[in-house]
């Protein structure tokens, strides 16, 4: 039985080697897409959930590389999977794959490289960095311990592909793909607790004695290392450690939510939605230029309709693989922002049929889903992730959070049409005339009293949970100031047109301010870096906020010069011989 | 006089005093956020949001606001007169009415809030029992004089009244009963007890090698630490006897006169509790390979007079009792190791509102789902009616 043992741990020693004796082959057999599919659907435990090894591929190479694929040196283009897989048995063809991004090519003036025909942005292999890396380290080291804002753009990169070059490293040592499940019938938390091969061969060197179970994992690993330069055999032996993982309870309870999980990647709904509000997008601009080819309206508002429909239906999948209610990130934050604003668009559409809601529905949706995109590849961290304890409450996630988000979704499509109302006027675009700007003056009256309900309520219930976990009510925390800015905001622009301090164009104006408020509440806080809502930051996210708070500033401004300008107008057609234009006087409205 | 008071009024309940006091609330809300990132949220709050006026520093000047208080008391007369009183009357109108009664109702908790809560933290290892909890930001000294008899007698004195006022630089504290004169100097919101070394100076006391150092307060303000020099007057000895008090002392310092024994700590502001909690066993279960807290729960007894009884409190679910609230707050040492014995620590309220927000989250809803379902009925009959 003793030798039995020493044969298993010298076999797992091999298998642990074997990406190493892999790297004297100089070349090898591409994976056989049937090897990517079962090994991209393996069940792996990473930051505290059970997830498909796909998610996880993907997720490392858009933190390496900020993109989901790469092409080798052979110009072929490779997944994600196939990188991993390449990692894992053939690390020299994985070295040489260029998958380190580099924002800054001064990076590499730093690390005393000399690496010529690139360019200032570019992705580099691990092979060509190699030579660097002790000083990379080194420097990390010291870069790190500083305050991040206090970091120089280069250090703040050297410090980010230090990080890169670890997870690679963590990667290469199989030290961070969890796919040894925990034997059936255990409690507490070894019970939960995934292995993976390299803390599992620790364990065996340990001296502890693994499970039968376990055991016939570790052959079939031991088996698919020993043939991964026969595709087929590889192949073979990929299945059947797909079977010896089976008989395992968790990785049976577990697999439903994986399939969905893999299902949800692979139709890549937010893909086809984007694609769809973006043609719509054009296809609107096409409509305004040419309004007579009413087919253009109609197709534009079915594209809309695709785009939502795929947009709800990644909504609703990813409810369903994590059990929980469509709003627990900040990340799926911007999904349900989207998703809302482009159903009341489509709603305010249908209500009154101008054409301009359906093009805002069109532009919000490719907007959102754009912003999601360039989120997910800015943060490149697993966007379904757990929650820390006192998020963890699927009633407040689904009330508060919903709400305060519709809120949130309100109050920027309000800018937006305040935005569309502003430019139509100040350009006194021939298409827009009297009609359509008393249609947007209502659109956006309804959707400033549909926020402020949203807003109201949510902030409310944000309390009321504070309450139930914290035992305050309101404690000025900055997201609370946010939400409750959106709020005073809405209200000041409400009671302000029921006053007759702002008129159709004075709201409109007010409405686009409003966005910077919405935009400072939803992200802005979350950059102070003070408070309990301090998460989420990522680099670049500053740079386009600033630029949305100038872009509304502007409109502002040019709202402001419209309205003078037509005031003057106005003035001038009273004090001339046909008077009857102007608009009606200040006075206060019905309640 | 009576178009004076119909001026007036109509002022007080004028939509533009709604809309001017609306944007100056927004206005302290935005400059008390982004102060938090410099000053921290206990001093931002006490200056923007519980103050009546105040000064906001622009650099080479100081900009003159009205503080939260006073803008959300004009607020709520606003809306007394405007939105109660001198709003028309009609069935267009009841929701608005109802949605500023629970608009009203919400700043009336706010100031239950403020006015008549206390609110404090209590931390426990496993097997230990508290009957009181602490105020995190207020320090309070602590007098005792131990009797022979076993009986304790003390002395509480609030934070306020060690500081001295304006001008002086120490304050005396007489007690009747008590057979000296406190003197109380230095007192610090932060500081620590440093050792004097060879090759430097203080310029305050040195009382047996150690001086009281005074630190610039902590953004995070339950971070302080207080201190101060006690000296007592009248004991009849040539040289008054002198201690250093510190908020992290192991123990309080004792004394001895005339045969009456007596011990003086400086502490966090105790609140007494109509129970005592004890807790039995603390779990933290973090997510499955990864130091991300999943759940935290301290199983408790609350010890009544006369009945014992066991209680689970985790986080979202708190324990409500003799109009306290004790909930889930946090847990320690931060960063400790698998097999390392960990504390639990439960935020405790006495808020006479603490449900207030709930009913007018209640009443609001209804008043806005009155009045704007009712416009836009109106405004989809409108549209029908012009198709």
């Amino acid at each position: 039985m003793k030798l039995a043992w020493r044969l298993l741990l010298l076999a797992c020693a091999v298998w642990l080697c074997a990406p190493l004796l892999a790297a004297q082959q100089a070349a090898r057999a591409p994976w056989t897409p049937r090897s990517i599919e079962a090994a991209g659907s393996l069940i792996v435990q990473e930051g505290g959930r059970l997830k498909p090894l796909s998610t996880l591929a993907n997720f490392t190479l858009l933190r390496l590389s900020g993109r989901r694929s790469y092409t080798d040196a052979q110009g072929v283009r490779r997944g994600a999977v196939e990188f991993l897989l390449d990692v894992l048995y053939f690390p020299k063809q994985a070295a040489e794959a260029p998958v380190f991004l580099v924002n800054d090519s001064a990076l590499l003036q730093t690390l005393e490289l000399e690496l010529p025909g690139k360019q200032k942005r570019d992705r580099y292999s691990f092979h060509e960095l190699e030579p660097g890396l002790p000083r990379l380290f080194a420097l990390a080291h010291d870069y790190g311990a500083l305050d991040p804002k206090q970091r120089s753009s280069v250090q703040g990169e050297l410090v980010l592909l230090a990080e890169r070059v670890d997870a690679f490293l963590r990667l290469n040592r199989q030290e961070s793909i969890a796919l040894i499940p925990p034997d059936d019938g255990g409690s507490g938390e070894q019970a939960q607790t995934w292995l993976s091969p390299a803390f599992a061969f620790a364990a065996l060197s340990r001296g502890e004695t693994p499970s039968a179970a376990r055991q016939r994992v570790f052959a079939a690993l031991d088996a698919m290392a020993n043939t991964r330069h026969e595709p087929r055999v590889f192949e073979a032996r990929l299945e059947q450690l797909h079977e010896v993982l089976g008989g395992f309870a968790a990785v049976r309870e577990a697999s439903g939510s994986v399939e969905l999980e893999r299902f949800y990647y692979r139709i890549n709904a937010l893909g086809w939605s984007l694609g769809s509000f973006t043609i719509a997008f054009l296809v609107a601009a096409v409509g305004w230029i040419r309004p007579a080819w009413h087919w253009l309206h109609r197709s534009c508002v079915a594209l809309c309709a695709c785009g939502t429909l795929a947009l709800v239906l990644a909504i609703v999948l990813r409810c369903l693989i994590r059990a929980r209610p469509p709003v627990s990130t900040l990340y799926e934050t911007v999904l349900f922002i989207t998703a809302v604003g482009v159903i009341v668009a489509l709603g305010l559409e249908w209500f009154n049929r101008q054409r301009l809601a359906a093009s805002v529905a069109a532009f919000a949706g490719m907007l959102g889903l754009f912003i999601a995109n360039g989120y997910e590849t800015l943060d490149a961290k697993d966007t379904m992730p757990s929650l820390v304890a006192v998020l963890d409450t699927n009633f407040w996630l689904a009330t508060h959070v919903t709400a305060i988000t519709i809120g949130y979704s309100a109050g920027l499509l309000a800018a937006l049409l305040g935005s569309v109302y502003v430019i139509a006027k100040a350009l006194r675009l021939a298409r827009v005339g009297p009609e359509q700007f008393r249609a947007l003056g209502g659109m956006l009256y309804g959707v400033l009293c549909f926020g402020l309900i949203f807003s109201i309520v949510g902030t409310i219930l944000g309390g009321i949970w504070a309450n139930e976990s914290w035992g305050r009510f309101w404690g000025w925390d900055p997201k609370e100031n946010g939400a409750l800015l959106i709020v005073i905001s809405q209200l000041a622009i409400l009671h302000g047109r029921l006053g007759g301090f702002l008129r159709e164009a004075g709201v409109a104006v007010a409405a686009a301010a409003g966005g910077c408020v919405v935009a400072f509440s939803w992200w802005g806080v979350n950059l102070l870096g003070v408070g309990l809502h301090s998460y989420g930051f990522t680099s670049g996210i500053q740079s386009a906020l600033s630029s949305y708070y100038g872009l509304q500033g502007g409109v502002v401004l040019l709202g402001l010069w419209a309205i003078r300008r037509d005031r003057r107008a106005a003035r001038a057609v009273l004090a001339g011989p046909a008077s009857g234009a102007a608009e009606p006087p200040r006075g206060r409205r019905a309640a | 006089m009576h178009a004076l008071w119909q001026r007036v009024a109509s002022l007080a309940g004028s939509l533009g005093l709604s809309c001017s006091l609306l944007l100056l609330l927004g206005l302290l809300t935005w400059l008390g956020t982004l102060e938090q990132a410099r000053s921290g949220l206990y001093e931002v709050q006490r200056k923007y949001f519980e103050s009546f006026v105040l000064l906001h520093d622009l650099g080479p000047v100081s900009l003159p606001l009205p503080g939260a208080n006073l803008v959300l008391s004009l607020l709520a007369l606003n809306l007394i007169v405007g939105g109660m009183l001198r709003i028309a009357k009609r069935r267009s109108t009841v929701g608005v009415m109802i949605v500023h009664a629970g608009i009203l109702l919400m700043l009336a908790a706010g100031f239950a809030k403020w006015r008549f809560s206390s609110d404090g933290q209590i931390t426990l290892y496993e097997g230990q029992r508290a009957a009181h909890f602490e105020d995190p930001y207020r320090y309070e000294l602590s007098i005792v004089e131990h009797r022979e008899s076993g009986e304790r007698l003390e002395y509480r004195v609030p934070q306020e009244t060690l500081v001295p006022p304006r001008g002086a630089e120490r304050v005396r504290l007489r007690g009747e009963g008590l057979p000296f004169v406190v003197e109380v100097a230095g007192y610090a919101r932060n500081a620590r007890v440093q050792r004097k070394g060879p090759r430097f100076e203080v310029a305050v006391p040195v009382l047996e090698g150690l001086f009281l150092q005074q630190l610039e307060p902590e953004l995070a303000a339950e971070r302080n630490i207080a201190g101060a020099y006690l000296k007592l007057l009248g004991t009849g000895s040539d040289e008054p006897p002198q201690a250093i008090v510190w908020g992290a002392q192991a123990q309080p310092w004792s004394f001895r006169s005339a045969g009456r024994s007596f011990s003086f700590d400086l502490r966090r502001e105790r609140h007494a509790m109509p129970f005592a909690i004890e807790l039995d066993d603390f779990a933290k279960l973090d997510h499955p390979g990864t130091a991300l807290p999943a759940s935290f729960t301290s199983d408790v007894t609350v010890h009544a007079a006369g009945s014992e009884s066991a209680l689970r409190i985790s986080m979202n679910e708190p324990l409500r009792r003799d109009g306290l609230v004790v909930y889930q707050a946090s847990w320690g040492p931060q960063g400790a190791g698998a097999n390392a014995r960990l504390f639990s620590t439960f935020a405790v309220v006495r808020n006479p509102a603490d449900q207030w927000p709930l009913y007018s989250c209640i009443v609001i809803t209804l008043g806005m789902l009155l009045h704007f379902g009712r416009k836009l009925r109106t405004a989809l009959r409108l549209q029908a009616a012009l198709r």
